[in-house]
């Protein structure tokens, strides 16, 4: 093929480009489809996760044991087209529920944030709190995923407001992320209109 | 592969010519990750490995790559690395993959990467070229564990996510905003240039 050619000039570019795509999607086509069965186990391991924390269960060490807990312990309740619309999380070795635990999403700062939130059976007072998906700030407000953060709103009740200083000292009260007053709010807001949504899907139950 | 030649590409991006304090690329991850020391490890070591395979496999084409369409090769060969970075991560580490975020896909971005591909992959061999990613990557992590090490030490008084510095230590927030990664990152370019021109004055 002669150096200024169309077929050098035009053609080949064209053709190269072409190949060379065509041999970068199959490599990154072959890795997905070797790994989607795990990557969709492990968001299935994650949400039961996030569901057995969000009502206060302990969580096992291993996700076999997770698993099992889940199984035990866990009811999904769905609507016509298959879709959850909640869990019911049944008191060890009874039929009672003990808790509900809904799934809530809100803006964020930069995108939405899902969480998981847990009821006690009267829907009156917190759980527990588990963020699902978030793409806040790493280090700022990424830190709404953090234990300690998460914790605080055990046995709380709605409506909720940040403490202006120090510890909370309330019920209503949970401590803000210093630098992050928009993922904060987001969490605030989520909880807020929380209460009335679980009522709304499992009050009528 | 000269034993001289992998010497003088180390001691160049390790040193004189680091990606990160003396060439000034790859700035935005290194603001960006540098706030949590587990992120940036992650990133580093994502960033060596996409730039190390980018490198080599832009040197293995270099010579049939038709150079008006060398750009969009050398940006498809680097996000595709980045992809399967990505789904590794989320199908063997899902944690961190999640802290991680949106971070993982800026490694596309990143200047570095394609500056090297451009600076160097494109007029060395595949071998020396994959070294030269690797010391690429090792430059520019050194500088960024290096900062992360400080801002999270001083703007969340823990490493690695362990508490460090305990109760007496109030927390500089700003030390984990993008505010003090400015800083951080201009007070290491500020020492090492000021190393290496005393260097330099004291040779002459």
């Amino acid at each position: 093929m002669k150096k200024d050619s169309v077929a050098s000039k035009r053609v080949f570019p064209v053709v190269f480009m072409l190949a060379i795509t065509l041999v970068f999607i199959s490599i990154t086509t072959v890795i997905y489809t070797y790994t989607k069965d795990q990557i969709a186990l492990n968001e299935r391991l994650r949400l039961k996760q996030a569901v057995l924390y969000s009502a206060g269960v302990p969580l096992p060490d291993n996700p076999l044991e997770t698993e099992r807990l889940y199984n035990e312990r866990v009811e999904e309740v769905k609507d016509e087209s298959g879709t959850v619309r909640y869990f019911a999380i049944r008191k060890p070795d009874s039929p009672s529920t003990e808790s509900f635990v809904i799934i809530k999403t809100g803006a964020g700062l930069w995108g939405e944030i899902t969480a998981t939130v847990g009821f006690d059976s009267n829907l009156e007072s917190f759980v527990g709190l588990e963020v699902l998906d978030q793409n806040e700030t790493p280090g700022l407000g990424g830190r709404i995923g953090e234990s300690w953060f998460k914790e605080q709103f055990r046995g709380k009740r709605p409506p909720l407001g940040t403490v202006p200083e120090g510890d909370p000292t309330d019920t209503n009260q949970f401590q803000a992320i210093t630098g992050a007053s928009y993922s904060t709010a987001a969490i605030q807001d989520i909880m807020n209109t929380s209460q009335e949504f679980a009522r709304t899907e499992i009050g009528n139950e | 592969m000269p034993a001289f030649k992998l010497k003088k590409v180390f001691a160049d991006d390790l040193g004189a010519n680091n990606p990160i304090f003396a060439q000034v690329l790859g700035i935005c991850s290194t603001l960006a990750v540098t706030n949590v020391l587990k992120n940036t490890v992650v990133m580093c070591v994502g960033l060596i490995f996409v730039t190390a395979l980018s490198n080599m496999t832009v040197s293995l084409l270099r010579k049939y790559m038709p150079s008006r369409v060398r750009m969009m090769v050398e940006t498809l060969i680097i996000a595709s690395y980045v992809i399967i970075v990505d789904i590794v991560l989320k199908a063997f580490l899902p944690d961190i993959s999640r802290q991680l975020g949106p971070y993982v896909g800026l490694i596309i971005t990143n200047c570095i990467i394609m500056g090297r591909a451009e600076a160097f992959a494109l007029s060395n061999p595949p071998g020396l070229s994959f070294m030269d990613g690797i010391a690429s990557g090792i430059g520019y992590s050194y500088v960024l564990l290096a900062i992360a090490v400080v801002r999270e030490l001083m703007g969340s008084g823990s490493l690695w996510g362990y508490p460090v510095l305990g109760d007496w230590w109030t927390n500089w927030s700003i030390m984990v905003m993008a505010p003090g990664a400015f800083f951080m990152l201009a007070i290491f370019i500020w020492v090492v240039k000021g190393i290496i021109n005393k260097e330099e004055e004291e040779s002459t």
